[in-house]
């Protein structure tokens, strides 16, 4: 341990702070402008359906959700149950899947299905565009800054923060207090998103482009179903959802709510 | 640049006059535009494509059909003609600037040969409907329609244009069926709730005219509760009140009882004054629904 009471003092070449502290920072930062707008240039905007069947599969299930949540405010007990059991039939049957047919089989591989293998490409370039700069910054960081003590915090902190704030500097006795090159490395990854809301704008600018080329009828691009998901146990469950539910309804009342809250007293 | 910026946010998309203002300053606002190049950051771009076919649509109303050509081609020449919304808007343009007859059959045509190479390109179908409808088809607007909304549920816009095809049609409770569906996706859109009040009133004349009356009044009141100056919303309160009272309705299994129905028609008729008053001063703001509020005052006449 530490001498108690006592302050340590290192002396530090003032160069570290120019020649490595600097350009850790500056790269980190850069590199996460960079990697932004690559992920913005690689982004494939989500594939619209090709048939209306796959169109109907797919909104079909937001319907069902739709009349769960907004029934209560709009419908009667009568059109309320009249919609309740088309949609419920309907999912039970598999009428609104895209292929009735293939109803009850294992759903495909989505290594075989090439809509599924599409998405898993996206996924896997966003993986890849997070993983790639992260493990060359690292290893150069590793390779020409390790073991250096370049920064003191100017307050004090408990033991537990030691491993984190430095790694790579193997000194048992050194003060919480030392910041190394390579936790420095860590603290930049993980604390410079506010800097890149600040500089990039925030997280939908990445996206607008993309929103554009779409260009309205956004009813048509929203997908519920994830690759590989099997549409028919979703509406099974969206079925039994809403089996379950209770009708009320807002518009039982609404003309006393009404008169109560923005009629004059002496009406 | 302000100017006019200013003034196209304020416009209300189906309003004759404030299209007309728009209309005519396009060529100033596509003048400037051009003098100024490309603009710089994306989200001004964003606003400034969405602007542009505002001004489109405007331009094509008020039969300025240059602007119009101008505007489609700034839009394709960033989006490319392959773009779906694109080409809607092309078709929007043709079928604007068709001569005759033979021309729309012709749009048609071209719609068809889009579709069966992309079936699902929604503002192509859209198109396809309406332009049925303006050939006077409305049969094969309403099947197209349907065949629309099979696909894509949820679009509330296709559903209130099928109310309102249906409603043409003399079909009333499948025009109510396709309001109701519009309001499961939008619960708290005022204005098509007191629409579905409206289409309840018009057809509560046969056998259970008391039960649609009453969910006429509903609707109306929950339009008025969402939105409490609502001129279309008293509008309609008063005169379905006014019915239910006629008839003696009230009371009647499971209806309100007269007092309250008394009572809303009075509030109906005191707001309904309130908001004339108030709109009548300020008469330039409002000359968009300039025609709602004759109506009103000549209902608050006859009262």
């Amino acid at each position: 341990m530490a001498i108690q009471g006592a302050e340590q003092t290192i002396l530090r070449d003032p160069a570290l702070f120019y020649w490595i502290l600097f350009p850790i920072s500056i790269v980190m930062i850069l590199t996460g402008i960079l990697r932004h707008y690559a992920t913005v240039l690689m982004n494939t905007p989500p594939k619209s359906p090709s048939t209306l069947a796959e169109s109907r599969e797919r909104l079909a299930l937001l319907r069902g959700v739709n009349l769960r949540n907004n029934a209560c405010s709009v419908l009667d007990r009568e059109s309320f149950e009249m919609r309740k059991n088309y949609m419920v039939t309907g999912f039970r049957n598999g009428a609104f899947l895209k292929d009735p047919n293939n109803r009850g089989q294992p759903p495909a591989n989505p290594m075989t299905d090439p809509a599924g293998m599409e998405a898993m490409m996206g996924m896997l370039k966003g993986n890849m565009m997070m993983m790639i700069p992260q493990t060359l910054i690292m290893s150069w960081i590793n390779a020409f800054f390790s073991g250096f003590v370049i920064l003191k915090l100017p307050f004090p902190l408990t033991i537990r923060f030691k491993s984190m704030l430095q790694s790579g500097v193997m000194t048992r006795d050194l003060d919480v207090q030392w910041v190394s090159s390579l936790s420095w490395y860590f603290l930049n990854l993980m604390g410079l998103q506010s800097v890149f809301g600040f500089i990039l704008g925030s997280d939908n600018a990445a996206n607008q482009m993309a929103q554009q080329m779409g260009m309205a009828n956004p009813a048509a691009m929203v997908n519920p179903l994830q690759p590989g998901q099997d549409p028919d146990k979703l509406y099974l469950n969206e079925a039994e959802n809403l089996e379950v539910m209770e009708h009320f309804c807002i518009l039982d009342g609404v003309e006393e709510r009404i008169l109560q809250n923005f009629a004059p007293a002496g009406i | 640049m302000a100017g006019p910026v200013a003034d196209i946010r304020e416009i209300s998309g189906s309003d004759l006059i404030s299209a007309l203002h728009l209309a005519q300053q396009a060529p100033a606002i596509l003048g400037q535009e051009s003098g100024s190049g490309a603009t710089s950051n994306s989200s001004e771009t964003a606003d400034y494509y969405a602007r542009l076919e505002q001004l489109l649509l405007a331009c094509l109303r008020t039969g300025d059909d240059q602007s119009a050509h101008t505007c489609l081609n700034r839009l394709s020449l960033r989006f490319g003609p392959s773009n779906e919304r694109i080409m809607g808007l092309r078709g929007l343009y043709e079928e604007a600037t068709a001569k005759d007859q033979s021309a729309l059959e012709k749009c048609l045509q071209e719609y068809d040969n889009t579709l069966s190479q992309s079936p699902v390109n929604v503002p192509i179908l859209k198109r396809r409907v309406a332009l049925l409808r303006s050939l006077n088809r409305p049969s094969d607007a309403i099947s197209g329609l349907i065949q629309l909304l099979d696909a894509i549920p949820t679009d509330a816009e296709a559903w209130c244009e099928l109310a309102d095809l249906y409603q043409s049609q003399g079909l009333g409770s499948q025009a109510i069926f396709s309001l109701e569906e519009a309001l499961l996706i939008a619960p708290n859109s005022w204005n098509i709730h007191s629409r579905l009040g409206e289409l309840l009133y018009i057809c509560a004349s046969d056998g259970d005219a008391s039960r649609l009356l009453g969910r006429s009044v509903q609707h109306f009141s929950r339009s008025i509760e969402l939105c409490d100056d609502y001129l279309r919303g008293f509008y309609g309160l008063t005169l379905a009140s006014t019915r239910m009272l006629d008839n003696d309705y009230a009371g009647v299994s499971g209806q309100l009882p007269k007092k309250t129905l008394e009572r809303l028609k009075a509030f109906a008729l005191l707001k309904l004054g309130e908001i004339v008053e108030s709109r009548s001063i300020d008469d330039q703001h409002w000359a968009s629904s300039r025609s709602e509020l004759i109506a009103a005052k000549e209902l608050l006449n006859r009262q």
